[in-house]
């Protein structure tokens, strides 16, 4: 097993390591961009003083990249509330930007590629306008990519302030409207909360742990998301200390149609990261597995692009197309699907 | 003996390609390359890789590859790669050893953020530190390589590593490259030849010339000291020697412009700064030849 996966599924394994699985170590936390997390999960372990120093000071530094973001995205939040708030639009925070704002251990380190918001269904032309006169802009113009978005997607393309160039996604669903799972938006709404020092929303506890599983087993292509499996791992350790989080989860997620996800997530972070997961929990996602055929794919699949291969094995490109395909058929009706790899593929041609 | 010979010859060409570790100041790099041209540099520079039983940490693995394999043969190519980034496009094969240059720098400007980093020179005497903030034109690292052949201990030529939770300078002895017409005066100065590498023409920066690093300054290389100075030099040729005082607010705009990761580091960077400009007497510049503005920083005021 990778030295990376170890350490992370048992921090109190830090001071066995030598000095060549220290180099090891933090090779692969730099190809999987984690040392930021890494970092935060061994100061919260109490094992700084198991690091050597310079390994230490190493991977501390890169903190600054997260809470650097973390900033940007504060401020970014303040501009579309200003935007918003006065068409009456509520913003429900999402992913990194709820864990942050809800001062969620997962946050700590982590970067964030852009911010996710979601506004209600029937505000979502509001909302555009009103960010449009507030200076953003989409960053495609291309019809095609437009109509993508637009009739088939669970978010507008993605947008940037003119003056700034942090990306905005407004979300009006979880998932693609075409795809095969469709979480009811305002069993969503319903259950969020009001955080006590922010006027933005986020999902309730068990929400945000489906949500998460979603992105990574149902709208995503899996190869390279370690981090992503992180987040799943690090909320079921601090949302499952919470009174009640278990017993919900399973009828929640059957409730959202996520069942299938959240399988998925239980099964491999309890597999490659050791989440403690309670035995009857496990038990009752069992009824969302797949067929045979499907969980053996996926049992040999997903591991191969999760687990850190760089530097010691080659990486699994083979693994990482079938899991590339699968997203794709997740999304969209076959003949959908033909019609957009189609197009997808003339114009790489054609830019090409 | 011929046999056991050609043996070990193998075994240290084996050994080189897969890679030795150098020290680099603070840092160890592990340098890895097929290119045997490039190999001899890196000896000439920073000389024996460190044994195995050093053990350091590494912070930074880099690759310098062959292009793909047609171009072998038709104009070939160097490709600098860091762990698992590629972030620069291939350069000619001739230009490998400006090529590891830049992307160590890269490295460290991407990684090293426990430090507030300067884009600056700087040098050490008596334990006082001296910085010399590039700005374009400033005539940087000629000032520098001059410098480190007048008796300053050299730190840097690029990197000003200000270690903010102690407020010390942390040297990291590099190569410097000198640009153009700087080679050739620094020529005149250099009392081993072979501390000037090969000239490199036609690179992005026009031609380049590497000076090593003093041996006293590598040597000292864990040594750190405390900042007393900062110049803002800028060269105009033709123009007599003038050095003004620059006050602190315009000298904390001019640095924090010119930091690496200033911006990244947020509070915590403009502490280090404000820190840094109040400890130091604060310049700039003006000279037209290397001669005058030696002679006057012979003679800066005690700290």
């Amino acid at each position: 097993m990778s030295i990376l996966l170890t350490v992370l599924r048992d921090p109190d394994a830090l001071p066995r390591l030598t000095r060549q699985d220290w180099n090891l170590l933090l090779r692969e936390s730099r190809s999987q961009q984690l040392c930021a997390r890494l970092s935060w999960i061994i100061e919260t372990r109490g094992q700084v003083s198991a690091c050597p120093e310079a390994a230490w000071i190493d991977l501390a530094a890169q903190r600054f990249f997260a809470e650097h973001k973390q900033a940007q995205v504060r401020l970014e939040l303040r501009k579309l509330r200003k935007a918003l708030a006065p068409k009456g639009v509520p913003i429900l925070l999402l992913k990194g930007a709820a864990y942050a704002h809800a001062g969620l251990r997962v946050a700590r380190g982590r970067d964030f590629a852009d911010l996710d918001i979601m506004v209600p269904t029937d505000q979502l032309e509001a909302a555009e306008t009103a960010l449009e006169a507030g200076g953003w802009l989409m960053e495609t113009k291309d019809r095609y990519d437009q109509r993508y978005y637009r009739r088939w997607m669970h978010e507008l393309p993605p947008m940037h302030h003119r003056t700034r160039s942090f990306e905005v996604d407004i979300h009006h669903a979880l998932l693609p409207l075409t795809g095969r799972l469709r979480p009811n938006p305002a069993l969503l709404w319903a259950a969020s909360r009001v955080l006590p020092d922010s006027p933005c929303r986020v999902l309730c506890d068990e929400d945000m742990l489906l949500h998460s599983a979603a992105q990574v087993f149902q709208d995503g292509e899996i190869a390279g998301e370690l981090g992503a499996l992180l987040d799943l791992h690090q909320l079921m350790e601090e949302l499952g200390q919470r009174e009640g989080f278990w017993q919900r989860l399973v009828p929640r997620a059957e409730a959202l149609q996520l069942g299938r996800p959240l399988y998925y997530a239980l099964r491999f972070c309890t597999k490659l990261l050791d989440t403690p997961v309670p035995a009857e929990v496990l038990r009752a996602a069992q009824a969302q597995a797949p067929g045979r055929v499907s969980k053996g794919l996926m049992d040999r699949l997903v591991p191969r692009v999760l687990e850190p291969r760089y530097p010691t094995r080659r990486p699994a490109h083979v693994a990482a197309w079938f899991l590339y395909m699968r997203s794709h058929w997740l999304r969209m009706p076959p003949g959908l699907l033909a019609l957009h790899l189609l197009r997808k593929a003339l114009r790489t041609g054609k830019a090409g | 003996m011929r046999q056991s010979s050609s043996r070990r010859g193998w075994l240290r060409r084996r050994s080189a390609r897969a890679g030795g570790i150098y020290r680099l100041g603070p840092f160890a790099a592990r340098v890895e390359t097929p290119l045997r041209g490039l190999r001899n540099l890196i000896t000439w520079c920073y000389g024996e890789p460190l044994p195995p039983s050093a053990q350091p940490i590494v912070q930074f693995v880099v690759r310098i590859d062959h292009g793909p394999l047609y171009r072998r043969l038709i104009a070939p190519q160097a490709v600098f790669h860091a762990d698992t980034q590629t972030p620069f496009a291939p350069f000619p094969r001739d230009h490998a050893f400006p090529l590891l240059e830049w992307g160590l720098n890269w490295c460290i400007a991407t990684r090293a953020h426990q430090y507030l980093m300067l884009h600056a020179g700087v040098l050490e005497r008596d334990g006082h530190a001296l910085i010399l903030p590039a700005l374009p034109g400033s005539g940087k690292s000629t000032l520098t390589a001059a410098l480190a052949l007048s008796g300053w201990r050299l730190f840097s030529d690029e990197f000003g590593l200000l270690d903010w939770r102690t407020g010390s300078l942390q040297p990291l002895p590099r190569p410097i490259p000198l640009k153009n017409r700087s080679i050739d005066i620094i020529r005149e100065r250099v009392p081993v030849q072979d501390d000037l590498g090969p000239t490199f023409p036609k690179t992005r920066k026009g031609d380049v010339a590497h000076l090593r690093p003093p041996p006293e300054s590598r040597r000292r290389q864990y040594e750190m000291a405390r900042p007393a100075w900062i110049i803002f030099p800028r060269y105009r040729a033709g123009h007599p020697l003038r050095i003004t005082p620059l006050n602190q607010s315009l000298a904390f705009t001019r640095l924090s412009q010119n930091a690496f990761n200033y911006h990244l580091l947020g509070a915590t960077g403009f502490d280090a700064l404000k820190g840094l400009i109040e400890g130091c007497h604060c310049w700039s510049a003006e000279y037209g030849d290397l001669a005058s503005i030696l002679s006057a920083l012979e003679q800066l005021p005690e700290p």
